[in-house]
This record gives C-alpha cells, structure tokens and sequence, in this order.
C-alpha cells in the first residue's frame, strides 16, 4: 500500500516567484491497483510521480510505502519516463538486466529473465540491437521489459505513450494490462499519468483527477476487463468520461454526466 | 558499420578523389615551376625512399639521428605518450569539473586562460624548465591535448540528459555506480571526437615544439631541410608526417567506432 500524508512540494521559479506543484495530497493507494492519473499540464501529476519515485523529496507531508516513507528512489518503484531514458548506450537486452544487474542478481538468471520480458513485449528479435535502431513504440517496449524485469513492486509511468501514435499506444496498452495481469504473480501498484481520459478509461481500476496541485475527483472504473472499444460506450463508462472531460475544461455544454 | 562496409567506404573511390586532385594540381604547378622551388610528387616519393632508412645528410646538419624514420618514430613516440596523458588528464578533468562546481570554478579560468597562449610565447618557458628534449615537447602538446578534452569532457557531461541518471536510479542503481555506467559511456562518443581533433593538432603542436627546441624528430628534420633551402626535403618529411597523422587519425576513428558504435556518430566514423 502506498499512502500519501499530506505531501506537498513546491519550488521556487527562476523569476523568484514560488510554485506549489503538488498541494496538500491525501490518498491511499492499496497494492495491486492500476491508478491512472489524469488532469491538464502543469496540474502537479508528474512531480507527484517524481515524488513517489523518490527523485524529488516532497517540500512536507510523507509518502509511506509498506510502512516505510520514501527517502529516495529504489529498485522497488520502477518509472518509465515520457521522454526516451533507455540507455542508447547498452544493447536492449543490457538495458533490461541493468536493474537486475544493480542488484547483483547472477549473469544467468537475469540474462533468462530479460530474455523472458523481451518475449513478452514481442521484443525477442532485437535483443542484441542498439536503442537508436527501434522505433519510438519498441523503446517503450523495452522500458517497460526493464521495469517488470526489475521486479519493482510499484511502477510509476508518466505518460509513457503520450508522443506515440494511436495504433502503437493502442497496442502498448494491451502490452502493459498483459502483464499487469499476467497470472500466477502478484499484481504490481501501478500510477499512471495521462491526459487522455480513453486511455485511463481502458487502463484503470480507479482515476484520480487533479487542479493546482490538488486531488479533485477519485473515480473507480467497475468495468469487467479485458475493456475493448464497446465497453467504453457502457453508459457508467460514458459518465465517467463526461465527468473527466469537465474536469480537463473539456465538457460540452448538454451532455449527459 | 561492419567491416565490410568500412573497408568498402575506404576504398570508395570518391573519397580519393579529392587526393587525386591535390596530386595533379602540385604536378601541374611543379611543371611549371624550377624544381628547386616546387619537387615533383614523383621527385619527392622517390625522396621518401632514400631517405627512409639512411639520411647521412641528417646527421651533418646536425639531426641526432640520421634517416626519416628515426625521426618519425621519435615525433610519434611523443605525440603518443602526450595524446595519451593530455587526454586521460583533460578528460578526467571535464568531467569532475562538469559535476562539481567548485572544481569548475578553479580548473576553468586556468584551462581558458593557459588554452589560449600560443605555442611560441608556451614553448621558450617549457625548454627552460625542461631542457632541450623529450620532456618540453610532450609536456607543450600534453598540456594543448588536455584543453580540448577538459572542455570537450566537461561540455559532454553536462549536456548529458538527466534522465538518465534518474532512470538509472529508479532501476536500483547507486549514485557510485551512475557515474561508471552512466557518465563514462554517455560521454565517450563527445570526448573521443575531442581527442580525434586533439590528435590531429597533437602532430603540428609536436613538429613546432621539436622546430623550436631538439635535436631530433620531424620538426627538427623540417628545421635543417629549411635552413638548407631544401624544397624536394621538406616535401618529404611533411608527406611522411602527413602520412602518419592520416594512419593515427584512422586509429582514432577506429577508437571511436569501437566504443562509441552505439551512437549515430559512431557508426559512420569511418
């Protein structure tokens, strides 16, 4: 579980003018939950994200995981970025053992499960390519390979298909809830920032939307899964989205919520 | 790019093209020019070869050894020793002095300020300090090596992204282990075009080093042809240094498609 008490962070501007990103955040998040939050740029989102991930301390409150506040990042929350952060330096299937590698796990063992999450995410045929050989959506794969390999309970993915086109991001989509899903193994926590409110519809167990830094909604998603294009046109579905379109600005005037 | 491809991209024949013009172009002229002043390239090759092994004119101009390849080898093993300690030390300069601010603020200003001083005002201090020899030499062309790549180094690393440090982290690592796994590979490709460029300026800063101040090397050899206005001699000495500096500049981009072959860079030095 992952509780946030009161977090707040705020930063200072270059023209010395203070920010609060992230105001006042209270929530639970229980293990296992495919959380998806979504609101406008600059709502706070992502530095919510920097902070659980432990790459930016908050400014007050605490983030407790398992019991234990976050101090700093660590293998047990992986993160794929917006932007590309696959090494181009290191061959894929290096790239997704690196973390395995960190943690001193035997060259066998993580060179078998890297090959193991490279077959999932359809990689297994450019694992010995360079980065800058694949295509946008194949990075993504591979991060993704790279964080389920590492193990990490929590997975923080900051509109990881955000700059890709709707076929790869739709196909990203079944990719992640695959192995989300995958049975026989404990479900990770994920968080999960978008702006597309169709693609937290078909990931999410709940939404979290947020203004200014702050939580204003918190809607659980109750459709069965596996979702297809049908089960978005489900009237609670349809209302979810009116809602979260009103959130974003985006709600037209007349329709149903 | 595999070997293949490379060998195919070095013999392409438009790549010599531009040497075939310079060829013909120095023949044109030395056709119409007496060749006391302008050598053949044939005259000069043919001097190459004479000279190569046995000089004895060397020697009675006062060059401590007497044949082109003594001396070649005696600029190389300097411009080997100073690359390869200018660079090591530059390198690891930038890129401590990229990551720590206080180190940047003192290193900076002497790397900027002794980088522009011209080997003719640098040279006179470094003989009397060293002597006449090896020691002035390397340490004059060490010393220019080790500027470029500080600021090549230090430029790499911090236009490094930061994401990557952070991705690293989030997978497990120690902030120890970014700067092996991270820092050094991501900015190897930046520095190893530093140290391609510094090589190339390594050979000239090396002649001009031994022209002024030794006993041996080629810019020794240059200094006695010229004194003894020996055209088709200077010729032959500058196209055995030429030629030396092109094979070392292939070493280095062979350097450079090795450990950089990762970036786009990389794999089209060749």
């Amino acid at each position: 579980m992952i509780e946030f008490v009161h977090v707040a962070r705020d930063f200072t501007r270059g023209d010395g003018q203070r920010v609060v990103a992230v105001d006042d955040v209270s929530l639970i998040v229980p293990e296992g939950e495919f959380i998806c939050l979504i609101g406008t740029s600059g709502c706070g989102k992502s530095t919510l994200l920097q902070l659980i991930a432990g790459l930016t301390p908050p400014s007050s409150g605490a983030i407790v995981l398992k019991g234990k506040e976050i101090a700093g990042p660590g293998a047990d929350r992986g993160m794929v970025f917006q932007r590309d952060s696959v090494f181009p330096w290191m061959r894929v299937i290096d790239n997704v053992e690196y973390g395995l590698k960190c943690r001193g796990v035997p060259a066998a063992t993580r060179k078998a499960t890297a090959r193991e999450y490279l077959a999932r995410v359809g990689l297994s045929h450019v694992e010995r390519a360079w980065p800058r050989e694949l295509s946008g959506g194949m990075l993504k794969r591979v991060a993704i390979a790279a964080v389920f390999a590492n193990g990490g309970e929590v997975l923080l993915l900051d509109e990881p298909f955000g700059a890709l086109d709707y076929v790869t991001r739709r196909q990203l989509h079944q990719v992640l809830l695959t192995l989300w899903a995958a049975p026989g193994v404990a479900r990770r926590t994920i968080l999960f920032v978008t702006h597309d409110v169709d693609e937290a519809l078909t990931l999410a167990d709940r939404i979290v939307a947020m203004r200014t830094g702050r939580v204003i909604d918190d809607t659980p998603v109750r459709a069965a899964r596996p979702r297809n294009d049908d089960s978005l046109l489900a009237p609670e579905m349809v209302a979810i989205k009116h809602k979260l379109l009103g959130h974003l600005g985006l709600d037209t005037p007349g329709a149903s919520a | 790019m595999k070997l293949g491809e490379r060998l195919q991209a070095a013999f392409d024949p438009l790549r010599w093209m531009g040497v075939a013009l310079f060829v013909a172009l120095w023949q044109a002229a030395s056709a119409s020019m007496a060749p006391i002043l302008l050598p053949s390239p044939l005259a000069v090759l043919k001097r190459v070869g004479a000279d190569f092994w046995s000089a004895p004119a060397l020697s009675y101009y006062g060059v401590e050894q007497a044949s082109l390849v003594a001396n070649l080898v005696y600029t190389a093993e300097n411009v080997t020793v100073a690359v390869i300690v200018g660079a090591s030390l530059g390198a690891l300069m930038g890129l401590v002095a990229a990551r720590i601010w206080l180190v940047r603020a003192i290193v900076d200003p002497i790397m900027m300020t002794a980088g522009t001083v011209p080997i003719l005002i640098a040279a006179p201090f470094l003989l009397i300090w060293f002597g006449v020899g090896r020691a002035s030499a390397v340490s004059l062309v060490a010393f220019y090596v080790a500027t470029i790549l500080y600021l090549f180094a230090q430029r790499a690393a911090r236009n490094l992204d930061p994401i990557y440090e952070q991705y690293a982290l989030t997978l497990g690592a120690r902030r120890g282990r970014t700067l092996r796994d991270i820092l050094i590979p991501a900015t190897i490709p930046e520095i190893l075009g530093g140290f391609r460029i510094a090589l190339a300026g390594a050979w000239g800063l090396e002649a001009v080093s031994e022209l002024l101040g030794s006993q041996s090397g080629m810019g020794k050899v240059l200094e006695v042809l010229a004194g003894a206005t020996d055209a088709q001699g200077i010729l032959a000495a500058l196209v055995l240094l030429g030629a030396a500096a092109i094979v070392a500049d292939a070493l280095a981009a062979g350097l450079i498609a090795r450990f950089a072959s990762w970036s786009a860079a990389g794999a089209r030095t060749f």
